[in-house]
């Protein structure tokens, strides 16, 4: 039987630009808050759990063994884990599971990242996320994976932008309460969101959450030690995560079907049976505006599609009906990745605790819900916390949020000019091989020819052909040559390159149903204006001459509009 | 499985990079040491009392007990040689023109150990426990980097 857990002191540093800590430093400020909230000292840790975002974003190798002294790890059993953006979150669950398994009483987790070291764009560090093969040969950059999954998602339920549009606008709001915050702003309006510049459509400027430095620590502990530490420990009833399938083309990118798996795996532990009234207060994850209200469809807050009414019409305000992002989230207060997952949980605690000070919600809310996103768009992870019910205990309660918001911000001059600066180059090359089904496909395209691998079992043609298939794990069974022609799943308009600098030609990326399969890719459409792509359109491949195939995925020179249809 | 190398015709490889650079600025107790090395020379470490012990290059906090410390204590020039290598192959495993020689250093003062390469062994075998000195260039060499700190030099015994 898993004991009882508690969430009994958190903190974090301001999320700035660029910060003049390092990360270990960054780490350290965070701790100690977390510790001196709860007036711990750091002998009375048992573990350290920590969490940072994948090295290359910070381009430190083995970024846990880096950080342990600024996480308290020293002679301390120490592990780091990552799910890319979910991270934040999933350390909040390890430290849970390390708590409640009983292998340690009291345990520090700490989210770290420290983006700006990366030149000239953290992007840089992201493109690798693509499959190497398939998809980094048609120059992809993040923001086109977001931007196809925003535009499907509000294709597909006939979303207004400016309901979007409101959630970057409450939550930068909302942003402005908070001490440690990069981008609140009192007076933004929605034609502000929708006047700003278009990056990859239907995604604008600030459409988006800033990269940023930061870092935030929580400390959990045991039911017996979280009475001794503190009269006001708020519990973490359930935890949740999931992974969808690796082949994001392959996704129902409309609904988080994972969120949804891991929202249903946290609210059964914490016996939540009806999410809507159980939960007074939400804090889903917010890197695009989009996402909080995709995430908010995920955690069962909402039917399909109606988040954005919810936004439009005040229900996720502060003060109304189910506040989301009350800390303003990572939209306003900053996306240092796997920190800005954490915060989300040391929002909860104090808005739990009644000490989240001006963006206290008001009603004493009860129970909340925690969640972040990512890998590569796919894993979900959620904490539910909650009170024992009644309103927070008095004696604690302060008046401006428990923060003291340590964190220095550098100018890009000092940036430039600092004394004892490094500049540095991995240098790293790759070769990736095509392997077993990718070198096949690829033979495939060599000669005008797509194929998929057929799985008998749950009785699928496989696009990009795999040789098990992931949903049964069986080996596929065989080959089946699918048709040329697809249908237009979602697509974008990109104005930028992977670091930002505007593109002369805006690029059409799309992501294509192959007819005959049950998948399809990522690649480019021609031939066509940006302002006559529809989704469900039909297109056709355009294959390249064939004394210039290679075997590529490039041997597509693109989709086009059927001419036959 | 097949074996990777079965059909050489066949073999397919996709070139990639990881297109970064990176620009690692040295934080609050980085810019107190650097600082102070380029402007007076000296080396800078942080005293935690409780702990006691020295840190050095200064640190900002003690990983010990988690308490703020500051750059409070200059330490060297003088050291003990804790231990060293002599290192005859480069990155690429080409041999060296002259062998380089690298030691770990606790300098006077501090508990923590530095490395750094060491200048001109001369001609007796270098000993574990044998006293030697940072030596830092000159004022108009020094540019706030760890190369501002030459390396340690052997101290003649007599």
């Amino acid at each position: 039987m898993a004991r009882r857990v508690a969430v009994v002191g958190a903190g974090m540093t301001r999320f700035v630009r660029r910060a003049q800590e390092t990360g270990k430093e960054l780490a350290w400020e965070a701790s100690r808050e977390a510790l001196a909230s709860c007036e711990l000292p750091l002998d009375r840790i048992d573990a350290v759990c920590l969490t940072s975002a994948p090295d290359a974003f910070d381009g430190v190798h083995m970024k846990g063994e880096y950080l342990s002294d600024g996480a308290g790890a020293f002679g301390r059993p120490y592990m780091r884990t990552y799910v890319g953006g979910g991270s934040g979150v999933f350390t909040a669950i390890q430290a849970y599971y390390t708590v409640a398994s009983g292998m340690a009483d009291v345990v520090l987790a700490v989210a770290e990242e420290k983006m700006s070291s990366t030149q000239p764009h953290p992007q840089g560090a992201f493109l690798t996320i693509f499959d190497n093969i398939l998809e980094r040969p048609l120059g992809p950059n993040l923001l086109w994976i977001f931007a196809l999954e925003m535009n499907r998602y509000m294709t597909v339920h006939g979303i207004d932008k400016r309901d979007i549009a409101a959630v970057a606008v409450k939550n930068k709001r909302n942003a402005a309460d908070h001490p440690a915050a990069l981008l609140g702003q009192a007076d933004i309006t929605i034609e502000d969101v929708l006047t700003s510049e278009t990056l990859a459509w239907p995604v604008q400027r600030l459409d988006v959450s800033p990269i940023s430095d930061g870092a935030v620590a929580i400390v959990v502990a045991s039911e017996e030690a979280a009475k001794q530490i503190t009269s006001d420990p708020v519990w973490i009833q359930g935890v949740g995560w999931n992974l969808d399938t690796a082949y994001w083309t392959n996704r129902d990118l409309v609904f988080p079907e994972y969120v949804a798996n891991a929202a249903r795996m946290a609210y059964g532990m914490a016996g939540v049976t009806e999410p809507r009234k159980q939960i007074h207060v939400a804090e889903p994850y917010d890197p695009f505006d989009y996402k909080e209200l995709h995430h908010l469809e995920g955690l069962l807050l909402f039917d399909k599609g109606k988040a954005p009414e919810a936004a439009r019409d005040g229900v996720l305000d502060r003060k109304g009906d189910l506040p989301s992002c009350p800390s303003g989230g990572l939209l306003g207060v900053g996306n240092p990745i796997a920190a800005a997952g954490l915060m989300k949980i040391a929002e909860l605690f104090w808005q739990l605790r009644g000490e989240a000070g001006a963006r206290q919600v008001p009603g004493s809310p009860e129970r909340g819900v925690a969640q972040a996103w990512g890998d590569l768009m796919q894993v979900g992870t959620v904490v539910v916390m909650g009170r024992e019910g009644g309103p927070p205990t008095t004696a604690t309660q302060l008046e401006t949020p428990p923060t003291a918001t340590p964190g220095q911000s550098l100018s890009d001059a000092e940036f430039r000019s600092a004394t004892g600066a490094v500049d540095d180059e991995i240098g790293a090359r790759y070769a990736w091989d095509a392997g077993v089904a990718i070198g096949r496909f690829l033979d495939g395209l060599r000669e005008g020819t797509i194929w998929g691998r057929e799985c008998r079992n749950c009785e699928r043609i496989l696009v990009p052909p795999r040789m098990f298939c992931e949903r049964c794990f069986r080996g596929t069974d065989t080959w089946k040559q699918v048709e040329n022609t697809g249908v237009v799943q979602t697509f974008s308009i990109c104005n930028v390159r992977w670091d930002m600098l505007p593109l002369d030609e805006p690029e059409l990326p799309a992501v294509i149903a192959i007819d005959g399969s049950d998948g399809g890719f990522l690649h480019t459409l021609g031939e066509v204006k940006p302002d006559d792509v529809r989704i469900g359109m039909a297109v056709e491949a355009v294959w390249k001459p064939v004394g210039e195939r290679t075997g590529s995925i490039l041997d597509i020179a693109y989709f086009r509009p059927r001419s036959d249809v | 499985m097949l074996e990777k190398i079965a059909r050489p015709e066949q073999i397919r490889r996709w070139d990639g990079d990881l297109p970064v650079r990176h620009r690692y600025t040295p934080g609050v107790a980085g810019d107190a040491f650097f600082t102070a090395l380029k402007e007076r020379g000296v080396l800078l470490g942080s005293r935690c009392e409780s702990c006691a012990y020295t840190y050095v290059p200064a640190r900002l906090f003690c990983e010990r007990c988690f308490a703020e410390l500051s750059a409070d204590t200059e330490v060297g020039p003088g050291g003990e040689l804790v231990s060293f290598t002599i290192v005859f192959q480069g990155i690429e495993g080409e041999p060296l023109e002259r062998p380089e020689t690298l030691g770990a250093v606790r300098l006077d003062g501090a508990d923590a150990v530095l490395i750094h390469r060491v200048l001109e062994p001369g001609e007796e075998p270098l000993e574990i426990g044998e006293r030697v000195e940072v030596v830092v260039r000159p004022e108009n060499e020094r540019a706030g980097s760890f190369l501002d700190i030459a390396g340690f030099g052997v101290v003649d015994a007599s």
